[in-house]
């Protein structure tokens, strides 16, 4: 009988596990997605594109990349993996801008910093996500699928929490789909990277 | 008995797995909008002979749209560039991402005085389903269907096995073709090439 309940206790979990991951849906598939672990290295991939002085600035980098990631003068990173042609991506700028404005409101913006990289994107492509959406961080482009294909091939919108070592960035947290709320989301990567 | 001594534990533990919505899940698969997309597998990059070329007047056309009108080339001869963006199937990977990226970018066709018509070989119905599904777009789009395939064989971009060609044309408001790209079928052609063709039409006035 107790084997017989715990089958079914099996049963029932691995029926619920793709309902937790519908919880967190609202994402571009991405066929042959693995997603890199969190508490793995972060590969030091290279930006590429123009970004404006200020923000060239406010990262620690020169304007015109290609330039590595560890490069960036942040104790703590946020790189979402988006594409101009991800419907979700797209409905989830004013959530991400929203995010952008709380790290600044909370006095957080000299710690802890958001790019976006575009997946598939060129730098018009970029471009064109950029001035859609008045993003105010730095997004840069990857119109190889370079990056995308070193981070993991992930779904869009990916987010990648990475921390600061010696030795460059370490990823704390992931999350695949959609920001609902960005003070939640900010809440646990400030408590993720332990800020 | 014991079962059911077990199960007020077990509907616990469920409860409290479909109400874990974590903000940062550790990296979960992704679900994915597209259970409904049909996977291709990888097909030869082009597969046709274009009949036209940069130059060339566009041939006339007359097609069904998903809101239940027409678009004929005449509608544009004389008032708008035109860019005609044919994909080869609906609910297909690489198409289902392209129309929505042209999506954020009206702003960009607008500014170089351009209309956008996308176009697929598929039926209406198919093409209404699946244009809602991506949220709706905000330029026609239209049927060549029947005669299967009759605008895109004019243009020499129907493949053999009866879908188009992944193709831009920009056609300017005299009706001349003045930028082609058949781009390989598995990929989607940037939108830089397009838009600096675009910019070069409009700026000659």
């Amino acid at each position: 009988m107790k084997a017989l309940a715990l089958g079914i206790l099996a049963a029932l979990l691995l029926l619920a596990a793709p309902n937790r991951h519908a919880l967190a849906a609202e994402a571009s598939e991405a066929p042959g997605a693995k997603p890199l672990a969190v508490g793995t290295a972060f590969p030091d991939v290279p930006l590429i594109g123009p970004v404006s002085p200020e923000l060239a600035d406010n990262l620690g980098i020169p304007q015109n990349g290609p330039t590595p990631i560890a490069k960036i003068k942040a104790e703590v990173l946020i790189v979402e993996i988006f594409s101009m042609y991800c419907p979700f991506c797209q409905r989830d700028a004013p959530a991400v801008n929203e995010l952008a404005a709380l790290i600044d409101k909370q006095g957080l913006a000299g710690r802890l910093k958001i790019i976006g990289i575009g997946a598939g994107n060129s730098d018009t492509e970029v471009d064109i996500f950029r001035k859609k959406f008045k993003v105010p961080f730095a997004l840069f482009s990857d119109a190889t699928f370079a990056v995308h294909s070193a981070v993991g091939q992930v779904g869009t919108p990916y987010y990648y929490v990475l921390k600061k070592t010696p030795q460059g960035f370490t990823i704390v947290a992931a999350h695949l789909g959609l920001i609902h709320s960005p003070a939640d989301f900010l809440k646990d990567v400030t408590a993720k990277a332990g800020l | 008995m014991r079962l059911f001594t077990t199960l007020p534990a077990v509907v616990a533990v469920l409860a409290a797995l479909a109400l874990a919505a974590p903000a940062l899940a550790d990296a979960p698969l992704p679900p994915g909008l597209a259970a409904n997309i049909f996977q291709v597998p990888h097909l030869p990059p082009t597969d046709s002979q274009l009949a036209v070329a940069v130059g060339s007047p566009m041939p006339d056309f007359d097609l069904p749209t998903v809101t239940g009108g027409r678009v004929r080339l005449a509608d544009y001869l004389g008032k708008k560039n035109l860019v005609i963006s044919f994909v080869p199937a609906a609910w297909t990977p690489v198409c289902s991402g392209q129309w929505p990226g042209y999506n954020i970018a009206q702003d960009a066709f607008e500014e170089n005085d351009d209309a956008l018509v996308g176009i697929t070989v598929d039926n209406i119905p198919t093409l209404y389903a699946w244009t809602r599904q991506m949220g709706g777009l905000w330029f026609p789009v239209a049927s060549d269907f029947w005669p299967h395939g009759g605008l895109a064989q004019k243009l020499g971009i129907l493949r053999r096995d009866g879908v188009s060609e992944r193709a831009l044309f920009l056609v300017d408001k005299k009706g001349v073709i003045r930028f082609i790209d058949v781009h390989d079928i598995n990929v989607r052609p940037d939108l830089g090439p397009l838009l600096e063709a675009m910019a070069k039409v409009h700026a000659e006035k």
